[in-house]
């Protein structure tokens, strides 16, 4: 009976566009001209489709020139070639596991780190690196207390500079707001929040589904040890389900353009690129983030020191996206009332969680706010 | 294009009750026990999808033969997409919903576990037949490695500060 119905609706729908079809037949000369653009667009959607099939290109991410300032075990930061006009330098901290850093770095005419040296900053970026079952013991406390405080010594080492800006995107922010909070004697001049969950009580699905009376982090990584890449892909695509469907109709549509097809295949191969989460790090991220909310409520100590937001108290911007289903902008706005700073300014932009970071939209309202911020304060 | 509200308002009511039926959805999830058989989505969503094509083939009989009717068919399917995406988004944002997921968690842990155990034994067994290294044996060596690297970190560290303040005391 279904099933019937369901042919009877396709079989109106095929009419009527049959008819339509015939009706353009005696149409004007002007719209003649259009159906034949739009069968020129067709037949270059077909030829990209085919190139990307059959011989497809491995998009060149992560163009700008730079030289590796630091290694530690998987970490590595870099720092990239810029006029440095801007005396202070700036410290990138991403996300530890989900994705690879290339995406701030995408394509060039399509790049943060490349805006943000051309804008004369002295950029930095922490990348944290693939870790294996080798780094399961690495907790987010070892992140705070070990890494972070050697990378910004390396920053200040080979910049010569007195202080720096330090920048957190994602679950690089509460991380890196946790390093700032519990180390003051670390020179930190602004601090910026892109995208970071601070108050975990507003964090949305996650926080609904990794909640301690339903989700057992415990047993989890008891017995998976590390979390894998491929659970780490369930996650995210679950929590939007219906992207995929949305980018493959996008990439349909646009697949006669040229430009669209190359940043797309770049943007395509970082969505695709997922990275494990050491066991240890992800029980604790768990736990005292999303389950107890520790960092917000000013609970966390770290290597004995006790984690208190109120104790930031340089300059402090924060930047929400309005339509971010991984970190929604109340949770990422609560670091406006947690900090003791009293110059501290909140934007919200349109958007999701990556267009802050990657895409025209970034490009055209983000990253101008996050350099004009940071400009005269650097 | 006269016809153009009256296919907006067809989007709407269906739009509305993809909604309901997602209300409706919810409640069922919420009220299965694990002795109910398993709920049937394709008999309970077809209707809905029937309802929704439906409404695509008559705008599009409605629609003037031109190329901005793909762009029409477009930001339908955008429009489409974007309601389920809402109507998913609700689903998932349910204390029954996280409660199922955690249930699948647990089930494929419980699934899991004894399974690895015993594969990990045997694949450890196999390489100390032929004297080979196994995984948690290179993960020893690694786990090592790092720590000797943390250790010669902190004696940098402590060399440094000691540097530091030898520089300070020397008279200039």
């Amino acid at each position: 009976m279904g099933q019937e119905r369901f042919a009877d609706v396709v079989e109106r729908f095929t009419n009527g566009y049959a008819g339509a079809v015939a009706a353009a037949a005696q149409a004007s000369p002007e719209t003649v001209k259009q159906w034949q653009q739009e069968f020129e667009r067709n037949f270059k959607r077909l030829q990209n489709l085919h190139a990307m099939l059959t011989n497809p290109v491995q998009p060149q991410t992560g163009q700008t020139p730079r030289e590796v300032v630091y290694k530690k075990n998987k970490s590595r930061l870099y720092r990239y070639a810029s006029a440095r006009t801007h005396r202070t330098p700036l410290l990138f901290v991403p996300n530890l596991g989900i994705s690879r850093p290339y995406i701030f770095d995408l394509l060039p005419n399509g790049s943060f780190i490349e805006y943000m040296t051309h804008q004369g900053f002295d950029f930095y970026l922490l990348d944290w690196g693939v870790f294996g079952p080798e780094d399961d013991d690495l907790t987010v406390e070892h992140c705070v207390t070990r890494i972070l405080p050697r990378m910004t010594r390396e920053v200040l080492e080979s910049s010569g500079a007195p202080d720096l800006t330090v920048l957190g995107y994602c679950m690089g922010a509460p991380v890196a707001a946790s390093f700032v909070a519990s180390h003051p004697e670390v020179p930190v001049r602004n601090f910026i929040n892109m995208a970071g969950p601070i108050d975990f009580s507003k964090v949305g699905l996650f926080g609904l589904w990794l909640s301690k009376d339903r989700f057992n982090v415990d047993r989890f990584v008891d017995t998976l040890g590390s979390i894998p890449a491929d659970l780490v892909k369930a996650g995210f695509k679950l929590i939007k389900p219906t992207m995929d469907l949305s980018t493959n109709l996008n990439l349909w549509w646009n697949l006669w353009n040229d430009t669209y097809v190359e940043s797309f295949q770049a943007l395509n191969k970082w969505a695709n690129e997922y990275v494990a989460f050491p066991g240890e790090f992800f029980r604790q991220w768990v736990r005292d983030y999303y389950q107890e909310n520790k960092l917000y409520r000013g609970e966390l100590v770290m290597g004995g020191r006790r984690v208190d937001l109120r104790s930031i108290t340089c300059p402090v911007f924060v930047v929400g996206a309005k339509e971010d289903y991984i970190a929604p902008p109340e949770c990422v706005r609560a670091l406006m009332d947690a900090v003791g700073s009293r110059d501290k300014e909140y934007v919200e932009l349109p958007g999701g969680h990556i267009s802050l970071i990657a895409g025209r939209g970034a490009a055209a309202h983000c990253w101008p706010k996050v350099s004009s911020w940071l400009g005269p304060r650097s | 294009m006269a016809d153009q509200p009256a296919a907006t308002q067809l989007f709407d009511i269906w739009k509305r009750q993809l909604e309901e039926s997602t209300q409706a959805w919810t409640r069922l999830l919420g009220q299965q026990t694990p002795q109910a058989p398993p709920l049937d989505p394709a008999a309970f969503w077809r209707p809905v999808l029937n309802q929704g094509l439906e409404t695509w083939a008559r705008m599009f009989a409605q629609t003037p033969a031109s190329p901005e009717m793909l762009t029409q068919w477009k930001q339908f399917l955008d429009q489409w997409i974007d309601a389920w995406s809402r109507a998913l988004g609700q689903t998932m944002g349910t204390e029954q919903f996280a409660k199922l997921i955690n249930q699948q968690l647990d089930a494929m842990l419980a699934a899991q576990a004894p399974g690895r155990k015993m594969f990990d034994q045997q694949v450890e067994q196999m390489l100390q037949t032929f004297n080979l290294p196994s995984r948690a044996q290179l993960t020893g060596v690694a786990k090592q490695i790092v720590e000797l690297e943390d250790r010669i970190e902190r004696l940098e560290d402590k060399l440094g500060a000691v540097l530091r303040r030898l520089e300070a005391r020397e008279p200039r």
